[in-house]
């Protein structure tokens, strides 16, 4: 199902001031995979998220992309790298409009020497916007209106659809179905199953525990900055989940069984 | 739902009302121009009031057009009026005590060395944008602080550099006087409305205007006072745009002060005293939000006119001017109450 | 936070001329600290080359201080507490604002420190030791005359007079205005005073104003620019509409720019000040006051204001002209 190792992490530390956000995290993921990232709140998700996005440089450790090494100092270089990341906080500008935030960072332009005074192709941007989200199955209103006026779950949507349209290898999904109504959440999971489709390699962090072992192939549990267990989803339910973020149990009884 | 159109509400109807920004200050300004039309005995509607008015405006415009995409994108910027003290005043050293210029030198005849002055107006004008983005960048100094400091070491600067006083040098007032279209009389329709140097101040504006609303250094502008980690997320370099942004608006601020050396003939420490409140009141009255995020450079434009409609108004009707200061305010309040209207109306 | 930083400017502009002047350091040497209303104003440049001299010819220390730009109670203040906590033996005050600065004025007094008010004073003269002032009554009144002069003033018609001003309190301005009205009542009442408008220290506003009044007022035929700022905007304002020498423009102060406008004809005539020589009394004063604790015989000096027109020789002109700090 899976295919090669397209995204590495190895040994990465972070550290704020005297916190140790991430102690030596490691992990791979595979094109075509849906990896889960749970773990309780200041496990190092977040953080994380970051290193892996290039939002924040890793004082230690090494990243590899398709086997070479990596390293990011800017967002811009993972994005062209083709990483896209979802975050948590909002990334899109709520007073631009939905395809000034799909094309943000992107811009298409005039022909002739306007646009190479950067100026914007508009109406063709609006255009694509709405294909593009369209091809990643969300139906959003007007692309011109502005992301202000669109609701909760219509934001998530765009936010995601612009992540999944751009991305090339890696789609990092931070907390995508956060104050999603139950149908909402349904669709932001055909998302993820359609980018893994498309042999995109997908980080799926989450709290809500169903959301990940419904959609995820493997699951990684970070506590206290380290990376605890690393294991295909299967070998997981709710409860033994729950136990291993918290950690009351250190290993899975499908493990015992089988030693 | 179905009946919500019977019960439109006295908000809602207000808030429909204001759902254009730009429609709403010109209704603002037709109704200041009546108002001050009856109360001076028509003697306010007349070309030469208005062209007083537009020459006031250019003085100010690009300050305002500066405070625009500062303010847009989610910054303030303090210093302009001591940048347009200090750069009048440097181009009026360079003339008088660099190249030994005099004021004998006029008209036409003054015209390069104007054009030289502008130049080093709006170089000034940079340095202190320079100044402005590595205080704000570099040493991570908050934008309100980081201006106000800047603001007070050009006043001091131009008043070192000045001796104090005015430095008078070559000059053509013909540049501030409205141009009359030739063949058409004057007395039966007086055509002169705007000056030379006020059409190169709405040149200016609307060159600015475009690249705020068409271009990708608007769309980023945007995008930093909306929401900064987007904007970084989405691969801005936000740092680099916003030392542009301060770069424009001290370059802006530096061709205001050339525009304070043709108006008054010379380089003068004090001519851009209390500017920067007016270039922030007429970017507020046009509807930006210093929240970030919100602006539009019509609105900004039509705020800086109604400023001086209201300056030029109370002179003409006779009323004290100390009245400005309150109509301003009042001004400045029913335009932030808009904007909180529009929002809860969802409106852009 | 503004005001502090506008302090801080000044204080650096003031702090780096200071350093200049007081190279003669002597024992038990007698400081005399000066706060002036707005260093950019070419009167109080004028001011600070008399006080200067007359510190340098006493052997005193002199802490020169005031706001940058801003001619406003609201920066002074601050500064004169500074300056009071540096604790000199006397302190020439400027007080923008007469109500304004009486508490900072009596809390230098109780201090031990000897009070003198210069070009404008406090609300209560009391305690202060001398106050010297350019006489502004007369001033006005001078300008009344030279505008009344130009104009070819002939009994039983009407002319048209505005006034620029920069603030509606500062008692120069009140004077001077009281002055002018005074003796058009006494000798011009043919001469209407149509209005009078604030340039708020910015000649550009000055400027502003003399075009609006041009525009209303079609058959105007004198302009009383009250300061230095109102009368660089109005000359200019002139010129550009090609009314040189059209209507009578009386301006006061004598910068070196507008001194030769009057030869070009844009200015009727300049009513100046000496501010310099009221700097060196008032030094003069607190110094005798300070080294020997008597109060001069005679508390109030007026100095006279001169006008100078096209009549003026060339070695009065010099004279009057505000020269700059080097």
């Amino acid at each position: 199902m899976a295919g090669e190792v397209i995204y590495e992490v190895k040994n990465v530390s972070k550290r704020y001031g005297s916190v140790v956000a991430l102690d030596g995290a490691s992990l791979k993921l595979h094109a075509g995979e849906v990896l889960g990232l749970v773990g309780d709140n200041g496990a190092g998700k977040s953080t994380l998220v970051k290193v892996l996005s290039g939002a924040h440089d890793a004082d230690g450790g090494e990243l590899f992309l398709d086997g070479k090494e990596v390293r990011w100092h800017d967002p811009r270089q993972a994005l062209d790298a083709g990483i896209e990341t979802l975050y948590q906080e909002s990334g899109l500008a709520p007073h631009l409009t939905v395809s000034q935030n799909v094309f943000l960072g992107r811009e298409k332009f005039v022909k002739g020497l306007l646009g190479k005074l950067g100026f914007l192709a508009r109406k063709q941007m609006e255009e694509e916007a709405h294909h593009d989200l369209e091809a990643v199955g969300i139906a959003v209103p007007a692309s011109n209106r502005s992301v202000s006026q669109l609701s909760g779950g219509q934001r998530q949507a765009v936010a995601i659809g612009r992540a999944v349209s751009w991305a090339k290898k890696v789609i990092i999904l931070d907390e995508p179905t956060n104050h999603l109504g139950a149908r909402q959440a349904g669709e932001v999971l055909q998302i993820v199953k359609a980018a893994k489709a498309k042999g995109l390699g997908v980080i799926f962090i989450s709290h809500t525990l169903p959301h990940v072992l419904e959609v995820t192939d493997r699951v990684v549990v970070l506590r206290l900055g380290k990376i605890v267990k690393d294991a295909p989803t299967h070998l997981f339910d709710g409860d033994t989940l729950v136990a291993m973020i918290t950690g009351t149990i250190t290993e899975l009884p499908s493990e015992k069984k089988s030693q | 739902m179905t009946d919500s159109k019977q019960t439109l509400s006295v908000m809602d109807r207000a808030r429909s009302l204001v759902g254009n920004q730009t429609s709403l200050l010109i209704l603002v300004m037709i109704v200041l121009s009546i108002v001050f039309t009856a109360f001076s005995n028509g003697t306010f509607l007349s070309t030469g009031v208005f062209a007083n008015i537009l020459t006031d405006w250019g003085g100010y415009i690009l300050l305002a057009v500066g405070q625009t995409l500062v303010v847009i994108s989610g910054g303030i910027d303090l210093s302009v009026g001591s940048t347009v003290s200090l750069s009048s005043v440097v181009a009026g050293f360079v003339m008088v005590k660099v190249l030994g210029l005099t004021a004998e030198l006029k008209g036409v005849d003054a015209w390069g060395v104007l054009f030289l002055a502008a130049l080093i107006s709006i170089a000034t004008g940079l340095v202190v944008g320079a100044i402005n983005a590595v205080l704000i960048n570099v040493l991570k100094i908050v934008p309100f602080i980081a201006t106000l400091s800047t603001f007070g070491a050009a006043a001091g600067l131009a008043i070192i550099i000045s001796g104090g006083m005015p430095m008078q040098g070559p000059s053509d007032f013909s540049l501030i006087n409205p141009v009359r279209i030739p063949g058409i009389d004057p007395l039966v329709f007086d055509t002169g409305l705007f000056s030379p140097m006020v059409l190169i101040m709405i040149i200016v504006t609307i060159v600015v205007g475009l690249f705020l609303h068409k271009a990708r250094f608007g769309l980023y502008t945007y995008a930093i006072g909306s929401n900064a980690f987007a904007a970084r997320a989405a691969g801005i370099n936000v740092k680099k745009h916003t030392a542009k942004i301060y770069l424009v608006s001290g370059a802006l601020s530096g061709l205001a002060g050339f525009y304070a050396y043709v108006r008054l003939g010379s380089g003068s420490p004090s001519s851009g005293t209390g500017m920067e409140l007016y270039a922030i009141a007429a970017t507020v009255i046009g509807g930006a939000s210093l929240m970030g995020g919100i602006g539009r450079m019509w609105g900004t434009a039509l705020g800086t006119l109604i400023l001086f409609t209201v300056q030029s108004g109370l002179l003409m009707t006779g009323v004290a001017t100390d009245w400005k200061q309150i109509i301003v305010a009042i001004l400045i309040a029913a335009a932030v109450a808009v904007q909180t209207l529009q929002k809860k109306n969802g409106a852009r | 936070m503004k005001r502090s930083l506008r302090t801080i400017a000044a204080f650096g502009v003031a702090a780096a001329l200071v350093a200049g002047a007081s190279g003669c350091a002597a024992n038990k040497q007698i400081t005399i600290a000066f706060v002036m209303g707005a260093e950019s104003d070419p009167f109080f440049q004028a001011m600070k080359v008399g006080a200067q001299a007359e510190a340098k010819a006493e052997g005193v220390k002199l802490i020169w201080q005031g706001d940058a730009s801003h001619y406003d109670v609201a920066t002074e203040v601050p500064i004169v507490d500074n300056v009071i906590a540096q604790k000199p033996d006397g302190l020439v005050l400027i007080p923008t604002d007469p109500d304004g600065l009486q508490a900072s004025s009596d809390k230098a007094v109780a201090a031990g420190i000897a009070v003198a008010n210069v070009d404008t004073h406090v609300t209560d003269l009391s305690k202060v030791v001398t106050f010297i002032t350019g006489d502004n009554t007369d001033g006005g009144a001078k300008a009344a005359k030279a505008i009344a002069d130009k104009i070819g003033y002939t009994a039983g018609k009407t002319y048209e007079v505005v006034v620029g001003l920069t603030s509606a309190t500062a008692t120069t301005n009140v004077a001077r205005l009281e002055g002018f009205k005074a003796a058009v009542a006494a000798s011009y009442p043919g001469i209407v005073i149509k209005d009078v408008a604030y340039s708020a220290s910015n000649p550009q506003t000055a400027s502003s104003n003399v075009n609006n009044w041009l525009t209303k007022y079609p058959n105007l035929s004198g302009i009383f620019a009250i300061d230095g700022t109102n009368a660089s905007g109005a000359a200019a304002a002139l010129q550009a509409k090609g009314l040189t020498g059209k209507i009578a423009l009386v301006g006061y102060d004598a910068y070196p720019a507008n001194v030769d406008l009057i030869k070009a004809g844009v200015f009727t005539a300049l009513i100046a000040q000496d501010p310099a020589a009221e700097a060196r009394l008032a030094i003069k004063t607190l110094v005798d006051y300070i080294k020997n604790k008597k109060s001069p015989a005679q508390r109030d000096v007026v100095i006279p204001n001169v006008t100078l027109d096209a009549m003026t020789s060339a070695s009065d002109l010099a004279k009057y002209t505000y020269v700059a700090t080097k």
